[in-house]
Formats: C-alpha cells, sequence, structure tokens
C-alpha cells in the first residue's frame, strides 16, 4: 500500500493515444453506412427511394426544361415543335400580366405594384432592429393603410371622409418614416427630435405631445388640400384578378382574423354570459359550415334579401366571409393558447392588481401569443391556400385565371403549365410565411430556450 | 372596446370599396339598366367559342356577341356591358337576385328550367348537340358500334345523363369513364385511357383541336341529344324579354336580308324593300313597344355585325378566334339554307 502511495506521487497514469476510428465509420462514407445501409431493409428502402427521386427530377427536368418551349405565339405551334414531351412556357409567359393582375388594364397597372410597394415599405421597419414603435407603425399599417391601398386600387370619386382618410393614411406614412430614419441616424426617436426643435423640452410630459400632433394635423391638412384635384379612374373591382386578388383577399382576412380571434376567444372564456353565449353561438357556427357554405351564402344569397337599391360588390362579399370564416378558427387557436398558459399567471396579476385589460395585454397574451405562433402561422397558410375557392363564386382569383388560359383559342389546352406555375407560386409564398413563423418564435422564444 | 374599435377600422377598406347605394328602386329591368348605363351580361367560365378571355382581359365569343348586341341596342355601345363570370352552380341564383340582367351563356332550353326556376328563355341562338369522338384508327364510324366502349365524360352534367340514356335505348353497354375538370378527361382520352369521348359537339372541335395532331380524331355523325342554347331573363318582364328576343331576332333577320356591318348604313339610307326600311326604322314605329329608339337594329348591326357574322368570327372556319364548327348543313344555317335559324316578320 505504501508502495502505491509513493509511485503515484511521480509516476502518473498515461492513457495510450486514442486508435483513429475505423475509416468507414466517419466522414461522408460513415454517415451514409450509419443513415442510409445500416441494415438490409433500409438500404432497399434507399435504393427504392433514389430510383423515385431520380424517376421523377429527371422527367420533371426533362419536360420543364430540356424540352419546353419558351417562344410561341400559339400553343400550336408549341405541340408542332415537341408535341407533349415538353412543357409550353410561352403560354405562361404571354398570360403573365393576367395572372398577377387579372384583368386590370396595362395602363393601370402602376396603382397596384405602388399600392403593395407601399405597403410593404410601411411593414419593413419591423426588419430594422433599432427602431422604436413598432406596433404603432404596424397598426397604422393595418388600419389606415387600407382607405389609400384601397383607394388606389379601386378609384373613382372620393367622398370627403375617403379623402380625410387618405390623407392621415399619407402622413401616418410620411410621420413613420420620418421616425424610422430619425431611429437609424441617431438612435432618437422623431417624437424627441420635434419636441426639442419646438422648445417644449422643458414643459411637462403630459403637454410634450401637443407639438407632434399639431405637426401631424398641419402635414394631414396639406395634404388634404394637395390631393383635392387628384382623382384616379375608376377600376370596376370585376377587372381585378390573379395574385393580386388572392393577395387581397388572403392579406385582409388575415389581418382581420387575428384581433377579431383574439376578441372572439376572449369573449368565450368571459364570465359574462351574453358575450359569452354570443361568441360560443358565432365560432360554433361558423366552424361548423364549410367555407364555401359561408362564401355561396355571402355571394349569392344575401343580395336575395337585401332591398334593391343596394348592390353590394362582390369581392366585399367573398372578403367578408373569409373574414368572419378565418375568425371563427382564429378564435379556437387563441383559446388554446389562453388555456395553455398557467392559472397562477392569472392569479399573480390579480393579486398585483392589475385590472382585466392589463392582465390580459401585459401578462396574458404576451406569453400566449407567443405559444401560438406555429397554429396561427398555420392558419395564415391555410388562408392563402383557401382563398382559391372564391373562384366557384366567380372571382377571377389565381386559380381561376390559371384554369382561363386553356380556354383561349390560341393556348387552347394548355393547363399542366399554368397549374405548375400556379404551385410554384403558392409554394413560394407558404414558404416565405412559413419561414418567418420559425424566425419569429427564434426571436420571441429566445428567453425560454435553455442554455 | 378598443379591440372592437380596430377590428371596425380593419374593416375599412371594405367600406371605403363598400357598398353602392343609391339607385333607386326601378320597375323595369330596362329602366334599371339605362339608369345604370350599363347591362350585366352573364356568361360563364371561358368556354371556347362562346365566351372567352383574351391576353387583354377582354371577353369575347358568340354569347359575348349577344350581350353586345343588346347594350349596343340600348346604348348605341357595345362596350357598355359589364361581364359577370360565375361557374354554371350559381348561374340560375345570379339571375334570381337580381345580379344579372340577362344570362347568355350556353345553357339548354329544358321545360322544368323554363317553368320552374322563376327564369324565361327568350329563343335559341346556337343549336348544340351532344355526339362522340373517336381516335381516326379505331375504324369506326357509327356511335352504335361503341359496343362495350369506354367513354370519357364530364360528371354532373346532363352529358353523363344523355349518355347512360343512350346507351341504354341501343343496348350498346357504354362504360362510362367520368371526370371534373375537361382538361384532365381530355388528356386521358388523349393517351388512350378510354376508348372515345362524349361532349357537345361545339366543345368535341374544340377539345380536337387542342390535341397534337387533330387530324387522327374523328367526330361521328349521331347527335344523340338536343341541346338549344338561348339567352335567359327573368320572368314577368315582357318588355325586357322581348328585347332580348327581339335582339337575337335582328341578327338573324339581318343576315337573311343581306345586311351587314358593312352596309347597314347604306342601307338604312336607302332601304331595299318596305319590311327593311320597317326594321331599320325608315319607316313606321316598331321600336315603340321595345322601349328603344328608331335605329336600334341599325345600332345592333353597325357594332356587332349580324349573325352570320358573329357565326363566321367565333363559331366557324374564317375569323381569328374561331373554333372551327362548320355551319352548312347543321341546324345553325339560315332557314333559307335548310337550317332552323328563321326570325319572325318585322311588321
Amino acid at each position: 500500500m505504501a508502495n502505491l502511495d509513493a509511485s503515484s506521487s511521480d509516476v502518473t497514469f498515461k492513457p495510450k493515444p486514442s486508435l483513429p476510428p475505423p475509416p468507414n465509420t466517419v466522414g461522408a462514407i460513415g454517415w451514409i453506412r450509419k443513415n442510409l445501409f445500416s441494415s438490409p431493409l433500409n438500404a432497399f428502402l434507399t435504393i427504392l427511394s433514389l430510383y423515385v427521386i431520380w424517376v421523377l427530377v429527371s422527367n420533371v427536368f426533362e419536360w420543364a426544361i430540356l424540352n419546353a418551349v419558351w417562344e410561341a405565339e400559339t400553343r400550336r405551334e408549341c405541340l408542332d415543335k415537341v408535341g407533349l414531351a415538353g412543357a409550353c412556357w410561352a403560354g405562361v409567359t404571354h398570360w403573365m400580366k393576367n395572372f398577377i393582375y387579372g384583368r386590370y388594364p396595362d395602363a393601370e397597372v402602376w396603382r397596384i405594384n405602388l399600392g403593395f410597394g407601399i405597403l410593404i415599405l410601411w411593414m419593413a421597419p419591423f426588419w430594422f432592429p433599432r427602431v422604436t414603435g413598432k406596433i404603432a407603425i404596424g397598426a397604422s399599417a393595418i388600419l389606415i393603410s387600407p382607405f389609400l391601398l384601397g383607394y388606389l386600387f379601386a378609384g373613382g370619386e372620393k367622398g370627403l371622409f375617403l379623402q380625410l382618410m387618405i390623407s392621415i393614411a399619407i402622413t401616418a406614412f410620411i410621420f413613420s418614416w420620418l421616425h424610422v430614419l430619425v431611429c437609424l441616424s441617431s438612435g432618437s426617436t422623431l417624437r424627441n427630435v420635434i419636441v426639442s426643435a419646438t422648445g417644449f423640452a422643458a414643459k411637462p410630459d403630459n403637454v410634450q405631445k401637443y407639438p407632434v400632433i399639431a405637426l401631424f394635423v398641419v402635414l394631414a391638412v396639406v395634404v388634404f388640400a394637395l390631393q383635392g384635384g387628384w382623382q384616379l379612374e375608376e377600376q370596376n373591382t370585376n377587372l381585378w384578378g390573379g395574385l393580386f386578388v388572392t393577395l387581397v383577399i388572403s392579406g385582409i382576412g388575415i389581418a382581420v382574423s387575428l384581433p377579431a380571434g383574439i376578441v372572439l376567444a376572449l369573449g368565450r372564456r368571459s364570465k359574462m354570459p351574453i358575450i359569452r353565449v354570443f361568441c360560443v353561438a358565432f365560432i360554433e357556427l361558423f366552424r361548423s359550415v364549410p367555407l364555401i357554405t359561408v362564401l355561396f351564402m355571402a355571394v349569392t344569397m344575401v343580395p336575395l334579401f337585401l332591398p334593391e337599391a343596394i348592390n353590394p360588390v362582390k369581392i366585399v362579399q367573398a372578403i367578408i366571409a373569409v373574414c368572419i370564416f378565418s375568425s371563427a378558427y382564429m378564435a379556437e387557436t387563441v383559446r388554446g393558447g389562453l388555456q395553455a398558459i398557467p392559472k397562477g399567471q392569472y392569479e399573480a396579476a390579480q393579486a398585483l392588481g392589475l385590472s382585466y385589460w392589463k392582465m390580459m395585454t401585459l401578462i396574458v397574451m404576451p406569453q400566449a401569443l407567443k405559444l401560438m405562433i406555429p397554429n396561427i402561422v398555420g392558419s395564415f397558410i391555410g388562408l392563402l391556400k383557401d382563398t382559391t375557392l372564391v373562384s366557384i363564386v366567380g372571382l377571377y382569383d389565381l386559380l381561376l385565371m390559371l384554369k382561363a388560359v386553356s380556354q383561349n383559342p390560341q393556348w387552347n389546352g394548355i393547363h399542366t403549365e399554368p397549374l405548375f406555375f400556379g404551385a410554384v407560386l403558392y409554394f413560394v409564398l407558404c414558404f416565405i410565411m412559413s419561414k418567418y413563423s420559425q424566425h419569429l418564435e427564434r426571436t420571441l422564444g429566445a428567453g425560454q430556450v435553455r442554455k | 372596446m378598443k379591440k372592437l374599435s380596430l377590428l371596425g377600422l380593419g374593416l375599412g377598406m371594405l367600406a371605403s370599396l363598400g357598398v353602392t347605394a343609391g339607385e333607386a328602386a326601378a320597375q323595369s329591368t330596362l329602366d334599371i339598366v339605362k339608369q345604370r348605363g350599363v347591362l350585366r351580361c352573364q356568361v360563364g367560365t371561358p368556354a371556347p367559342g362562346f365566351y372567352q378571355l383574351d391576353e387583354q382581359g377582354n371577353w369575347y365569343g358568340s354569347d359575348v356577341a349577344i350581350c353586345r348586341a343588346i347594350a349596343a341596342a340600348i346604348f348605341d355601345d357595345p362596350s357598355k356591358v359589364e361581364f359577370q363570370s360565375v361557374t354554371s352552380a350559381v348561374r340560375f341564383t345570379a339571375m334570381a337576385n337580381g345580379e344579372s340582367d340577362v344570362l347568355s351563356r350556353t345553357t339548354t332550353w329544358t321545360l322544368f328550367r323554363d317553368t320552374q326556376l322563376g327564369l324565361d328563355f327568350t329563343t335559341v341562338n346556337f343549336y348544340d348537340g351532344q355526339g362522340f369522338m373517336v381516335p381516326k384508327d379505331t375504324g369506326i364510324k357509327s356511335s352504335l358500334e361503341l359496343k362495350g366502349a369506354t367513354v370519357c365524360v364530364l360528371t354532373g352534367t346532363t352529358t353523363e345523363l344523355n349518355l347512360t340514356d343512350y346507351s341504354r335505348t341501343n343496348n350498346l353497354d357504354i362504360q362510362p369513364v367520368v371526370f371534373e375538370d375537361s382538361n384532365v378527361r381530355d388528356d386521358t382520352f388523349a393517351k388512350g385511357g378510354c376508348d372515345a369521348i362524349t361532349n357537345d359537339k361545339s366543345s368535341l372541335a374544340s377539345t380536337r383541336a387542342k390535341f397534337p395532331n387533330p387530324g387522327d380524331y374523328v367526330v361521328l355523325p349521331e347527335t344523340i341529344s338536343k341541346e338549344p342554347l338561348g339567352p335567359v331573363v327573368r320572368q314577368n318582364d315582357s318588355q325586357w324579354m322581348d328585347i332580348v328576343k327581339w335582339t337575337v331576332f335582328a341578327l338573324v333577320q339581318a343576315e337573311e336580308m343581306g345586311i351587314d356591318s358593312s352596309n347597314v348604313e347604306a342601307m338604312a339610307a336607302n332601304p331595299a324593300n318596305p319590311e327593311m326600311a320597317r326594321m331599320l326604322g325608315v319607316e313606321g314605329d316598331l321600336n315603340k313597344g321595345l322601349g328603344l329608339e328608331k335605329d336600334w337594329v341599325v345600332r345592333i348591326i353597325k357594332h356587332v355585325g349580324n349573325y352570320g357574322e358573329i357565326y363566321d368570327e367565333y363559331m366557324g372556319e374564317k375569323g381569328k378566334f374561331a373554333i372551327g364548327i362548320p355551319r352548312e348543313g347543321s341546324p345553325n344555317a339560315l332557314w333559307t339554307k335548310g337550317g332552323l335559324m328563321y326570325s319572325p316578320p318585322f311588321r
């Protein structure tokens, strides 16, 4: 024992260096062996899958790229060149404008582009990390921009109310971007800049807002006066079509369904019987009928009950139907999120003396919404795809436009190519939404990641 | 409350597009149309020959031309038409709820539809009928040779019903292969998925034109059903019904008299006979009962052409958009040439 003790002080145990792993268990070969050929069954499945992928990819490649015809005036030309062996993309490129804008007149298409450009710019500050007041900007984009965009798209006479709302929208847009520029350049806020420039900095807090409001009002009045004589040619909504209509319907559906769904979900959990009964009835009624039924009711049945003097606009009826339907679904998604919040959170909030609305907006909703992101975005994606159903009530959305080409004598029978194009377009849109939701989950869920 | 007001504002765009109120309740369809300044004409989702979209997003086709003719008669402007394109599932509802003023789309005139839907069929502007198409190399010459054959057909249409009726009547034991989508049906047929394809003969012509080698297919001579197609109006407005009906008659009568879009104004200035003078509004007041201007027929022919011109342009073999259905020997020829196109006299 003593011997051991003595030797341990001057001899340390040195393990032999490890041998390198067997060459067939590392690197690409190792990975392949482990993941693809670990057993005879897996080896068989791997080879089968490779074969299926090869057949699919090579055929699609051959049809869509190798044999494809890009330049032609009619489908007959394509058929004469390659028959059915290659895609006739010429038909898709000739009709591209119709797929995107529907039957909107060529000369006025800039209005749609401008509208969507404004919307994107309005939302852009969300992606700038240094900008403050994103909620206000987002709210103004959702609540006020529809007046400006709606007028850009539809045009025609504007009443005083609409002119006022358009002025407010333009002013809000300018304010948002001034604010963003101030944030990005100096890290300050627009409010601080205005307050210090007007010499209100020394005044108490509740007075400081007046110069900001005053500037907003002055700017709005100037815009109001400037756009008095400005009028766009009216574009009947039955000229709207293609991707444009798909985005308008699903965009409004998305923007409305989330707040409406939150209200309905809170109502359903409310302790006030009338509100609860109303919300439960609304949700259950519209969740138990298919969207197509709601659309039919809204578009073809409702006019039967309206007085003759009222001529409802079809796209508006469809949008209302989509909003009602998606709100009912969203309400249940939100309720699921609310139920996931432990009771202790509610009780703690109440113990702090928070009112119902403060408890909801400060404690419960932020946690619940974060949990619900995957489901919410799932509903949004579903909604985007569901809007193809409006083609049945005669709105020329993307799908119906894609189908219309095949009935045109020049492109008689061309239907795989447009639908292929549509599928790719839908995939891109849905994939972007899905990626964005993952990004949101990562940023908002940062606090919950265990490190 | 705050959330609710947010929701209300979110619907702001809807409000701004909104409901266009303010059209006073008017008595007759003609008054409503005149007041609105535009005719609302219902067509279907695009179907070759009858109503289709071009790349610029304009509607054209033979049924579209009827809409334009009515607009020309009322407004002297064939562009004052708002085309409403709805699927066949909602076509009658869209008439019943007042959305459309006239339905001009391939709708077969049947007793049931005429009497039980609150609608009136005006007259026939195209006689269609169901037929069969087979690959030429099968050597089949008559549909009675289709014993035990598989036949591609669209589901949920009278076409399917006619097919089974025909099969039972003639003991053919035909096996229907049903499809939802006409493009898929045609692809299946082209790839040999069925022995024959059945549809209205007008559609068979355009189906044939979409195949890589149209010459390899032949439409069999038999017509197994009657499909008289024509414009439809709401019941109980005889003035409006008369306007639509006589617009079609004017197209036919003009062709019979040799009046077309190029010579109509010369003819009106110097009518060849008393009937032509009455029809073109030079003499008499035939327009009174219709509530239209004296020169309503001149307007129609000037802007849209006569029946023959419309047929050649969209259905026949001459026009740029034509789908190639021969007119000679068909029921769509003038009665003077052995067809069924016949207008009551203008007097």
